[in-house]
C-alpha cells in the first residue's frame, strides 16, 4: 500500500485569520504574488423585511466560513500528468513537489490544477508550490502552517489515519469536487457549509488576495 | 556619537561577531535592494537563507504590538540576520495548557524589522529652517541625512528657542528630558476604553478584572458577545479559549453590526444592531425584565443581589439628597415621581419599551424581548463586551446600562457567569496574574512635568489651529502650540480629526518624530530619528496573559544608525543640562535581569509563591550582570532560551477566578471601590465628574443621549425617516493587517488583508456597486477611496472601514487613497472626552477616477539618502 500524506482542515474552527498563509510565506520567503497557501472566505444568505415590523430588515440565513487550502498533493494529480519535463513529481510519501532545474515554466500545471496550487514565479521563470514543508517533515516536524494555526484547525499526517479520525469529506462549496483529482485532504465541514455545486453564496476575497 | 552614551552601545554590548556586524552594515549602507519582492532591504539576505540550518540559532524574539495576544515568537538567526520565524513550541499543546501561538501580524515581525523601508539615519526636511522654513512642504519635502549630533542639536536648540519665546506649554508631547527641562503640554482622554474609563471605577470598580477565568468560561451555559471580535482584535489564544467553552456546551449569542470572524466560528445566533445604539437595547432589556418578572411564577431578576449589592435601582434605594426621579427603574419604565407614566417632555419620558428601542437600534421588538427572557432564564450567563460600543460619542450611559443588566440577571460574582470586558490581553481569561516580575532597580526617578496644560484628544488639532481648548465648564484656555513631538503611540495617525491634524502640522514651527518607518507622524515632521525595534534591544519582558511570562532576548544588532528611545532621551537631557552624565541609569540588560530575578510564581496550592528562576554564579557571568544566586522553579537560562514560562493548568486547579464573588457574598465586608461600595446604577459622582469636564451634562443614571454622528444623525428628518447628506453609518473595526496602526507597511500583510471597505448588498445595489469596485467614501471631514467588499454579513445602513491605515492623501485627486479611519473622523468632545471612533456617518458612491493599485503593490516608503 503506497503511503499518502495529507492535510486536515477543520473549517468549523477556521476564522480566516491567515496565520497559516503568513507562516508559509515567511518560511519559504515568498514575495507578494506567490501564495502557496490561500484562505478563502465564502458567505451568503440575505436580508428580508421582518414580517412583524415592515420598517425593519432582518438577516435571513446569513452565513460565512473560511477554507485554508494549499496544494492537495492529489492521489490522481493532473499537474503530474500534464508536466512535459517531469519536473512535477510525486514522492514515496505522496508529496508532490517541483524540481526547479527541470521546470521550463510552461505553466501547464497551473492550467490543469483545480486548486490554484502551482504558482508561477515570474522573476525565476519557474513554477512553485506547497511542498508540505518536505524539509521539516523528513526531520519529523510539522509543516509550518500546522504549527501556526491559533485555532489548531489544520493537521497533517497519513491520509488514511486522518480519514479514520475525521471522515472522508474532501470538498465543500466553493471548492471543486474531490472526484477529479482525489485530493489528499480531509475536511470537517462548517455547520453552514454548502455542498459542492449547490452553493448559494459568493467568495468575499478581492482578486489581489488569492 | 557621544562617549557619554551610558545606555545602549551596540558595538560593545552585542554578542554578534564583529565580522558579521561589519559585513551586514556594509551591505545595508547603500540603496537597499528589495530582496525578491518580500520588501526586505538586505542584499546579504539571500546568502543567509542559503546557509545551512545548523549555522543558525533560534532566539526568543519579542512581539510587542499593542494587541491582545503578544504571543511567543522565535527568530532563526543566521550570521546576524533572521531568516525565518516560528511560534511557541516550548511545550506540547493542549486546550488546558495551550501554546502561545502568534497571529499573522506577529508572524510578520521579521518583514517589519528588516523592511527596506526602515528609517536608517537621522534626517531633516530639506526646506526646514528654525521657525519652520516652508511649512507647506511638510509631508512632501525631500529628506537630508544628518548626524546624530546635528539632530540632537536641532531638537534641543529648537526646544530652548521655542519655549523661551512662547513658554513651555507651546510644546505638545515630550519625554522625560523635556519634562525636566521645563515641561510640555500633554493630552488626555480615553481612546481604547471608550466611556468605561470614567464609568467603570464609579459604577463597579475594577472593571478590568470583572470577567471570567478561561476554565470558568467552560461552565457558562450562555456566552453573550456584545460588540466584540476577539479573534481579530486579540490574536493568539483568546479565540481558542472561547472555542473550549463552546465545546463544553455553551451557547453563543453575538450582538454586533457585523457577523464577524468570531461569530463565524462561535455564534449560535447573531443579533445585528446598529452601531452606537446599544444603550437603548440594554434599557429595553431592563424594561422586559422589570415588567415581566414575577418572583413566584416567572423569576427573571436576582432581587437578592439587587437589594444587597446595588444602589439606585429604584427610588427607595437612592443616596441622600438625590432627585427621586433619578432612579434606574422609573427611568426605564418612563414613570414620574408619583409612579405614573411620565408625560412627554418629562425627563423620564418615554417608557424604554422594546418598540421604543427597536426604532433606534434596528433589532425587532420581539427579538429584544426573547433575548431578555433568555439571558434571565438561563444560568449561568457570561455577559461579555469589548468597549467598541463605548467608543461612541455621547455614550456615557452604556457602562451603567450594561452593568445593570448583568446585575439583574445574576451574572455578577457567580461561577460560569461574569460580566465584563473581553478585550486585549484579558480576552476570555481574566484573573490575577500567576506570575509577577520583580522591580527593575532603576536608579533615576521620573521628572515631574511642571506644565499643567492638558488638551483633550478630541480638541488637539483644533487647539493648534485656533489657539484654544476646553478646560472645564464654560472655560476656554489659550494655548499656542509651536513644537510637536511625536514620541510614540502614532498620535497623528490614531487621533480623531486627522485631516485637521495634517493642517495643524503645517502651522507649527517645529515637528519631530522618532519611529521605525516613515509613519504618518514621521512624514509630516521636520526632523525624523530612526529608532530600534525590540529585536535590536537588550531584552523585553511582558505578561501576555495571566498564566504566562515572556522574556525576549536581543535578536540582532541595531540596524543602520537606529538608537533606542532611552538613548535619544538621554542625549537630549544631557544637551539641555538636565541629566548628569555622572549618574548613569542601569543598563537595560541589568534592569531586565533584576525583574527576572525578582519574579515570583504562584505554586500549585494557589496561595504560596516561589521565585520563578534559579540563578548560579555562572549564570551571572554568562549574562554579564550583577546579582545574587538564588533557587527558584526553573533555571534562569532555561527561561531565557525558551523565552517563555507558562504555568501548567488543568480543570479544577487552584488558579481559577470568579470576579466579585466575595463582594456578592458580603458587600459590607468586601465593598467595591465605588463611592457607596455598591454597584451604582445611580452615581452622583459620575454625573458630577462628567459635567465638570465642560462638554455634556449627564444624569446619575444611564440616560440615553443620541450620539453626535450616530444613527439618528443620518436623517434630516427623524419622524419621516428622510435620510440626510450622510445616510450611512460607518464604524472602524480592528483589522488583521494591523495592530492599531502597526504593521500597515508590511507587504505580505497588505497582500493578505487588502483594507477593504465593507457594505451591505442593499446599499451597494442602490449605488450600482459590486465587490471589487473602487468606492469613494465621504464624511463631513474628507473623502477616501477603497476597494469594496459587498456582503450580507453587515447590516443594511452600516459600513465599516478597518482601523489603522496610514493616510496617503492625494492632493490632485482630493482623496485619501489608503482609507485612514481617522482621516474621515472628526474630533467631537462629548461626555468624558473619550474618542468616539465608532460614531461616523458617510455617503458612498462608485469612484469614477483613476484606477487604484492594490495596496500590496504600492511602493514602500523607502528614503534614499
Amino acid at each position: 500500500m503506497t503511503k499518502q500524506l495529507g492535510f486536515y482542515a477543520n473549517t468549523s474552527a477556521c476564522t480566516g485569520c491567515k496565520a497559516c498563509q503568513i507562516a508559509c510565506k515567511d518560511k519559504n520567503n515568498l514575495p507578494v504574488g506567490l501564495l502557496w497557501r490561500r484562505v478563502y472566505h465564502y458567505s451568503g444568505g440575505g436580508w428580508i423585511q421582518d414580517p412583524d415590523n415592515k420598517d425593519l430588515m432582518i438577516p435571513n440565513r446569513v452565513f460565512s466560513y473560511s477554507i485554508s487550502a494549499s496544494c492537495m498533493h492529489c492521489q490522481d494529480a493532473e499537474c503530474v500528468k500534464v508536466c512535459p519535463t517531469g519536473a512535477m513529481m510525486k514522492d514515496e510519501n505522496g508529496i508532490i513537489s517541483i524540481d526547479a532545474d527541470r521546470c521550463i515554466g510552461c505553466r501547464y500545471c497551473e492550467w490543469a490544477c483545480p486548486y490554484s496550487a502551482p504558482q508561477f514565479n515570474e522573476a525565476a521563470g519557474v513554477m512553485t508550490k506547497c511542498d508540505m514543508c518536505k524539509d521539516l517533515v523528513t526531520q519529523g516536524q510539522n509543516p509550518a502552517c500546522v504549527d501556526a494555526c491559533p485555532m489548531r484547525a489544520i493537521e497533517f499526517g497519513d491520509l488514511e489515519e486522518l480519514q479514520a479520525k475525521y471522515g472522508t469529506v474532501n470538498a465543500i462549496e466553493p471548492m471543486p469536487s474531490g472526484e477529479h483529482t482525489k485530493p489528499a485532504l480531509v475536511i470537517t465541514p462548517h455547520k453552514d457549509a454548502e455542498r459542492v455545486g449547490a452553493g448559494t453564496g459568493h467568495i468575499l476575497n478581492l482578486a489581489e488576495e488569492i | 556619537m557621544s562617549n557619554d552614551n551610558t545606555f545602549t552601545n551596540p558595538l560593545k554590548e552585542t554578542s554578534l561577531s564583529r565580522r558579521s556586524f561589519l559585513k551586514w552594515s556594509s551591505v545595508l549602507g547603500g540603496t537597499a535592494a528589495v530582496a525578491g519582492g518580500i520588501g526586505i532591504g538586505l542584499d546579504a539576505f539571500e546568502d543567509a537563507v542559503q546557509a545551512q540550518a545548523s549555522d543558525g540559532q533560534w532566539v526568543a524574539a519579542a512581539c510587542w504590538g499593542n494587541c491582545g495576544g503578544r504571543c511567543l515568537n522565535k527568530a532563526f538567526v543566521v550570521d546576524g540576520i533572521v531568516t525565518r520565524q516560528k511560534t511557541d513550541d516550548t511545550h506540547p499543546d493542549s486546550p488546558d495548557f495551550p501554546q502561545q501561538r502568534g497571529c499573522s501580524r506577529g508572524r510578520s515581525q521579521r518583514q517589519r524589522v528588516f523592511g527596506a523601508d526602515r528609517l536608517k539615519y537621522p534626517m531633516k526636511r530639506a526646506h526646514w529652517e528654525p521657525g519652520g522654513g516652508d511649512k507647506s512642504l511638510r509631508g512632501k519635502d525631500e529628506w537630508v541625512r544628518i548626524s546624530w549630533d546635528e539632530a540632537i542639536d536641532i531638537v534641543t536648540s529648537e526646544y530652548k528657542r521655542i519655549t523661551e519665546k512662547y513658554g513651555a506649554n507651546s510644546v505638545l508631547w515630550g519625554t522625560n528630558a523635556l519634562a525636566a527641562a521645563g515641561g510640555y503640554t500633554n493630552t488626555w482622554g480615553s481612546t481604547s476604553s471608550g466611556t468605561w474609563a470614567y464609568t467603570a471605577p464609579r459604577v463597579i470598580g475594577d472593571y478590568a478584572n470583572a470577567g471570567n477565568d478561561r476554565f470558568e468560561l467552560r461552565k457558562s451555559k450562555l456566552v453573550v458577545m456584545w460588540s466584540t471580535d476577539p479573534i481579530t482584535s486579540s490574536g493568539g489564544n483568546p479565540a481558542y479559549n472561547y472555542l473550549q467553552a463552546k465545546k463544553a456546551g455553551a451557547k453563543f449569542i453575538f450582538i454586533d453590526p457585523y457577523y464577524n470572524p468570531s461569530a463565524q466560528v462561535l455564534a449560535d445566533e447573531w443579533i445585528p444592531i446598529r452601531p452606537g445604539t446599544d444603550t437603548p437595547m440594554l434599557l429595553a432589556i431592563g424594561y422586559v425584565l422589570i415588567t415581566e418578572d414575577d418572583p413566584a411564577t416567572n423569576p427573571l431578576i436576582d432581587w437578592d443581589f439587587m437589594s444587597r449589592c446595588t444602589l439606585g435601582f429604584d427610588k427607595t434605594n437612592l443616596p441622600e439628597g438625590a432627585d427621586p426621579e433619578d432612579n434606574y427603574r422609573d427611568y426605564v419604565l418612563g414613570l414620574d415621581e408619583s409612579g405614573n407614566l411620565a408625560p412627554e417632555g418629562h425627563k423620564n419620558y418615554p417608557a424604554k419599551t422594546p418598540q421604543w428601542a427597536s426604532e433606534i437600534c434596528g433589532v425587532p421588538p420581539q427579538k429584544i424581548r426573547s433575548f431578555a427572557l433568555e439571558i434571565a432564564q438561563t444560568k449561568p450567563v457570561a455577559l461579555m463586551e469589548s468597549d467598541a460600543s463605548a467608543r461612541v460619542n455621547n455614550a456615557q450611559s452604556i457602562g451603567q446600562a450594561f452593568v445593570a443588566i448583568g446585575a439583574m440577571i445574576g451574572s455578577i460574582g457567580v461561577s460560569g457567569g461574569g460580566i465584563g470586558r473581553t478585550r486585549h490581553s484579558t480576552a476570555g481569561n481574566v484573573g490575577p496574574n500567576l506570575i509577577k516580575f520583580g522591580r527593575n532597580g532603576a536608579i533615576l526617578e521620573s521628572a515631574e512635568n511642571p506644565v499643567k496644560d492638558r488638551i483633550n484628544n478630541n480638541e488637539i488639532w483644533d487647539a493648534v489651529l485656533t489657539g484654544k481648548y476646553t478646560a472645564g465648564v464654560g472655560e476656554k484656555t489659550d494655548i499656542n502650540i509651536q513644537f510637536v513631538y511625536h514620541t510614540k503611540g502614532s498620535r497623528l495617525q490614531t487621533t480623531v480629526g486627522q485631516a485637521q491634524g495634517i493642517k495643524a502640522m503645517r502651522e507649527v514651527e517645529f515637528a519631530l518624530c522618532q519611529d521605525f518607518h516613515l509613519t504618518t507622524g514621521a512624514r509630516y515632521s521636520d526632523v525624523v530619528l530612526p529608532v530600534t525595534t525590540q529585536w535590536e534591544r537588550d531584552g523585553y519582558l511582558v505578561i501576555p496573559n495571566r498564566e504566562t511570562a515572556f522574556w525576549a532576548s536581543n535578536v540582532i544588532a541595531p540596524l543602520f544608525e537606529a538608537k533606542d528611545d532611552e538613548w535619544i532621551d538621554w542625549q537630549i537631557g544631557l544637551k539641555l543640562g538636565v541629566y548628569d552624565s555622572a549618574t548613569p541609569e542601569l543598563p537595560l540588560k541589568q534592569r531586565i535581569f533584576n525583574q527576572v530575578a525578582g519574579a515570583t510564581v504562584l505554586m500549585e496550592d494557589g496561595v504560596t509563591t516561589e521565585p520563578l528562576v534559579s540563578i548560579t554564579e555562572e549564570d551571572l557571568a554568562a549574562l554579564g550582570v550583577t546579582g545574587t544566586p538564588q533557587t527558584g522553579r526553573i533555571p534562569i537560562m532555561e527561561f531565557k532560551a525558551n523565552g517563555s514560562y507558562q504555568v501548567p493548568r488543568y480543570e479544577g486547579d487552584n488558579f481559577t477566578y470568579i470576579a466579585l464573588k466575595s463582594f456578592r457574598e458580603d458587600p459590607v465586608a468586601n465593598p467595591l471601590p465605588t463611592e457607596s461600595g455598591l454597584v451604582e446604577l445611580h452615581s452622583a459622582k459620575l454625573a458630577a465628574d462628567i459635567t465638570a469636564l465642560g462638554w455634556t451634562t449627564i444624569r446619575p443614571i444611564p440616560e440615553y443621549l443620541p450620539p453626535e454622528r450616530g444613527y439618528e444623525a443620518t436623517f434630516s428628518d427623524w419622524s419621516s425617516k428622510t435620510k440626510g447628506e450622510f445616510p450611512l453609518q460607518m464604524y472602524n473595526k480592528h483589522y488583521w493587517r494591523r495592530s492599531h496602526s502597526e504593521f500597515d507597511n508590511v507587504l505580505q500583510l497588505r497582500e493578505a488583508f487588502p483594507q477593504e471597505f465593507v457594505m451591505n448588498p442593499i446599499d451597494a445595489q442602490a449605488r450600482g456597486i459590486k465587490t471589487g469596485d473602487i468606492v469613494k467614501i465621504t464624511s463631513s471631514e474628507a473623502s477616501a477611496i477603497r476597494p469594496v467588499v459587498v456582503t450580507e454579513r453587515i447590516m443594511p445602513g452600516v459600513t465599516f472601514l478597518p482601523h489603522g491605515a496610514w493616510t496617503e492623501f492625494d492632493e490632485a485627486l482630493g482623496v485619501d487613497k489608503a482609507g485612514s479611519d481617522n482621516f474621515l473622523e472628526a474630533g467631537v468632545p462629548t461626555v468624558e472626552g473619550h474618542s468616539g471612533y465608532n460614531s461616523q456617518i458617510v455617503q458612498v458612491e462608485k469612484w469614477d477616477g483613476p484606477e487604484l493599485t492594490p495596496d500590496a503593490r504600492w511602493p514602500q516608503r523607502i528614503i534614499s539618502i
